[in-house]
């Protein structure tokens, strides 16, 4: 099996609109939730997300080419363009069959069915938008990096809800290490503040609420309730080690091994034992031929909720044994909340640069311990660390989760 | 790229479910595919009073409460529906004890779209009564991952689970990836497939608006689909579900278990093109071809059959039998290649895993089906569509071909199982 590492990032978040911006954010623990702006969310008590701040769309693609693109696609497009510029990546040498694109997202462009849903229903099938299909499927992202790029390599994407992300460059890396393409341009995007979808997720009882929206995410305290929206997008280059050293190319890290799996329980909660994330760890550690004892951090799910934290806990301890006792678990979500099918990737963009840049971000709003969250949050302050190995987590609706490992890259 | 060689694990077939236009269960539907049955009719899932394709391949007659129970039902979209109803029939003929060796089994079944039905009349609750009335099910429901949550759950099955969209080859990508999956060692047997229930209001009418479906036949669906034909003038809209469950052959061996033919590889490719029309003369779809026969380490002139994408448009058919051409070369024109959506119509993410399904069969039987409505040659189109009804054949290799919207294109080659 070929060695596979990253050489490029390129990330949105409610934190910034650059990699260096989030990643800034996140280290200096600041919240990036606030109040709903980009709809009319008056029917609210609590009408709370994770938006992207002065993020223009028609800085991405003109104005022709946004009617027919959803912004979740044009939220991947810009971070994939920000990951390729970083990576060095001369298109013009590299051959077309040997870059692939798998992207994943939770939602895709599925609230456009909605709109248009109006105008077949107001005005007649004549109205229905001869986009809409392209503007929904959420490999569209995947073939518009493409031809953007001229990756005719494999491509596609994955959901797995709120694991997506997670899953996505998992198989992207599977590529690599098989042979199949040189390199793969791979990560999550999610553009899911949308009227129809906010009402989803509040009426399943998942959202979290407080006076103080900064407050909101408060994943591991005792007064977590809910998990706050957001969008956003992360994209990497991921890369054959031989290939990026021919190349000359700086490494960010080394992916290691990643896995997924399933609850296999409910379609909506979380296995109350965590065994299927368990099932995740296991087999990513497995696949990575790591111990737990190597593993310095985890960047968790923790999205928030009740049951879902507490249930991931478990599952860390469950995993990691006595070595849970010397492990860093911090959950991004608390500053740029829950980007469903975005949060994957980026939470596993973060895992991957804790190794390079010796420094953990924080779970920030923890102020009251549950006595059933009993690991190291790294609370409210990130933290200076000698991380080696480094596991992100993700856990879906569906009972899908995924795990993926990082090591850092030493120049060997 | 060399084959990738990575293990020297063989990945065989062992049960299959299908829920087409056709039939509900795999060998009513092969039955009717063989006899060339038609399974298009005029739409009744939904009003088409004001639309302009009222055919559609629906599979009349589904009651999911012959599969599940009324209140999982009831949480369910119709493609989930499906997708269980198939997975039912392929793990019981399989035979395997899932519960067994649960962390080992995975799940992954393709979808394009999601539960477009449920979001429709979710809309109209939105709308009318406000977001307070909207179901907690809405995002569960509607999610395209959703059919490979819902068969975990039901089977148990915890190994990898999720969706691989590529639109049109979203069915076929799953079954490829599935086949990597064990081959690398993350799993021993997976449930693989592809489901899709697109048959409403705004799937026909937002197919429509981008141009690709039938319009002429509304008054004769039993002729709307009719790939390769010269008067073909779009793809007929249908729905569908099919499960393969697909297993290293130790394992299978190990067990005992029939084996229906052999998955020996997949090659995957972007036309990297345009968003909703193939590219030039084919070449993605040549490129997917090459990589599955390279992986394959055949020659193009050993494949015996080729299930085609066959969508019955002009630019896919046209551009297909290109690449057909570019690849096959001589051997083209002694190749016997059939488009079964001529009888069950596009089931968009579904297609790939009921094809994928067919060419098993059809090595298992040694049988091909039909392309049905050929009836009037296309000079474009002048390859062996099998236009006369069902063929006795002798076939060692088959290959399946799937091309999806976004440029994706797939290509899987299954083999005869002798022992």
């Amino acid at each position: 099996m070929r060695r596979v590492v990253v050489t490029g990032l390129g990330m949105l978040t409610p934190l910034g609109n650059d990699l260096a911006t989030s990643w800034d954010g996140l280290i200096a623990a600041r919240s990036g939730i606030g109040h709903i702006t980009s709809f009319d969310a008056s029917d609210y008590e609590y009408p709370i997300a994770g938006e992207l701040k002065q993020f223009d769309d028609e800085a991405v693609v003109d104005r022709k080419m946004l009617r027919r693109m959803d912004r979740a696609s044009v939220l991947a497009l810009a971070a994939a363009r920000e990951a390729v510029a970083d990576a060095g990546l001369d298109l013009a040498v590299e051959p077309s069959e040997d870059i692939g694109v798998v992207l994943g997202t939770g939602i895709g462009g599925g609230h456009l069915i909605v709109e248009n849903q109006r105008l077949l229903d107001e005005k007649g099938p004549r109205r229905v938008s001869p986009f809409l299909i392209t503007q929904m499927l959420p490999d569209t992202a995947t073939g518009l990096i493409a031809i953007e790029l001229g990756a005719n390599g494999p491509n596609m994407a994955i959901t797995a809800a709120c694991a997506t992300g997670g899953a996505a460059p998992g198989e992207a890396a599977e590529i690599i290490a098989r042979g199949e393409a040189e390199i793969v341009i791979a990560g999550g995007f999610e553009a899911p503040l949308r009227p129809i979808f906010y009402a989803g997720f509040h009426a399943m009882r998942a959202l979290a609420h407080h006076d103080d929206p900064t407050m909101a995410a408060r994943p591991f305290d005792a007064e977590r309730n809910g998990f706050v929206v957001a969008e956003g997008a992360g994209v990497m280059v991921m890369e054959s080690l031989e290939h990026a050293q021919q190349r000359g190319a700086e490494i960010y890290g080394e992916w290691m091994g990643s896995a997924s799996s399933s609850d296999a329980v409910d379609m909506v909660a979380a296995a109350d034992d965590g065994r299927g994330v368990a099932i995740a760890m296991r087999k990513a550690l497995k696949r990575a031929d790591l111990q737990t004892s190597k593993i310095d951090y985890i960047n968790a799910h923790g999205p928030g909720t009740p049951l879902g934290d507490r249930v991931e806990s478990f599952a860390i301890r469950k995993v990691f044994g006595e070595d849970a006792n010397n492990l860093m678990v911090s959950s991004t979500k608390s500053m740029i909340g829950h980007m469903m099918g975005a949060s994957g990737a980026i939470e596993a963009m973060v895992a991957l640069l804790t190794t390079k840049h010796g420094v953990v971000p924080p779970t920030i709003n923890y102020a009251n311990p549950d006595p059933d969250c009993d690991l190291d949050y790294v609370p409210n302050e990130a933290r200076e660390a000698d991380v080696r190995y480094a596991m992100s987590t993700s856990v879906g609706l569906g009972g899908h989760n995924s795990a993926i490992i990082f090591g850092r890259w030493e120049g060997e | 790229m060399a084959a990738s060689g990575q293990s020297e694990r063989r990945v065989v077939i062992t049960g299959i479910g299908m829920v087409t236009a056709v039939g509900i269960g795999r060998e009513t539907t092969w039955e009717a595919l063989l006899n060339g049955e038609n399974g298009i009719g005029p739409v009744t899932l939904c009003d088409t009073t004001d639309l302009a394709s009222r055919v559609a391949g629906e599979v009349t007659d589904f009651d999911p409460l012959d599969f599940i129970d009324r209140k999982q039902a009831r949480r369910m979209d119709r493609f989930t529906q499906l997708a269980l109803a198939a997975s039912g029939e392929a793990i019981e003929q399989a035979g395997i004890d899932i519960e067994a060796r649960a962390d080992e089994v995975g799940c992954m079944i393709g979808c394009g779209i999601g539960g477009i039905q449920t979001l429709e009349e979710q809309f109209k609750v939105l709308f009318e009564h406000g977001p307070s009335r909207i179901s907690p099910f809405l995002v569960p429901s509607f999610i395209s991952d959703m059919a490979a949550g819902q068969v975990s759950i039901r089977y148990g099955a915890r190994g990898p689970s999720y969706n691989t969209v590529s639109a049109c080859a979203s069915g076929a990508d799953a079954i490829g990836t599935s086949f990597e999956v064990i081959r690398r060692g993350d799993a021993v047997a997976m449930i693989t497939g592809g489901a899709e229930a697109g048959v409403s209001r705004m799937g026909l009418a937002s197919f429509h608006a981008s141009r690709a479906l039938s319009t002429s036949f509304n008054d004769d669906p039993d002729r709307a689909a009719r790939p390769f034909d010269i008067d073909r003038d779009g793809f007929v809209l249908a729905e569908g579900a099919a499960t393969l469950i697909i297993e290293d052959l130790e394992c299978a061996q190990e067990r005992g278990a029939e084996v229906i033919a052999e998955v020996i590889s997949y090659g995957q490719s972007a036309d990297a093109f345009h968003v909703t029309q193939p590219s030039e003369n084919g070449e993605g779809a040549a490129r997917a071809m090459e990589i599955a026969l390279g992986h394959a380490g055949i020659a193009a002139s050993e494949i015996d059959y080729v299930n085609a994408h066959g969508t019955s448009t002009q630019l896919n058919d046209k551009f297909e039998t290109m690449s057909v051409k570019t690849v096959f070369g001589e051997s083209a024109l002694s190749l016997p290649i059939s488009a079964t959506k001529s009888m069950v119509g596009h089931t968009l993410g579904a297609c790939g895993a009921i094809e994928g399904a067919v060419t098993a069969l059809s090595l298992r039987d040694q049988r091909i089906h039909m392309t049905r409505n050929l009836d009037n040659p296309d000079p474009d189109c002048d390859l062996d569509y099998v236009p006369e009804g069902v063929r006795n054949v002798d076939l060692t290799y088959a290959m399946s071909n799937s091309l999806g919207f976004g440029g994706h294109n797939s290509s899987l080659i299954f083999r005869r199982f002798d022992g």
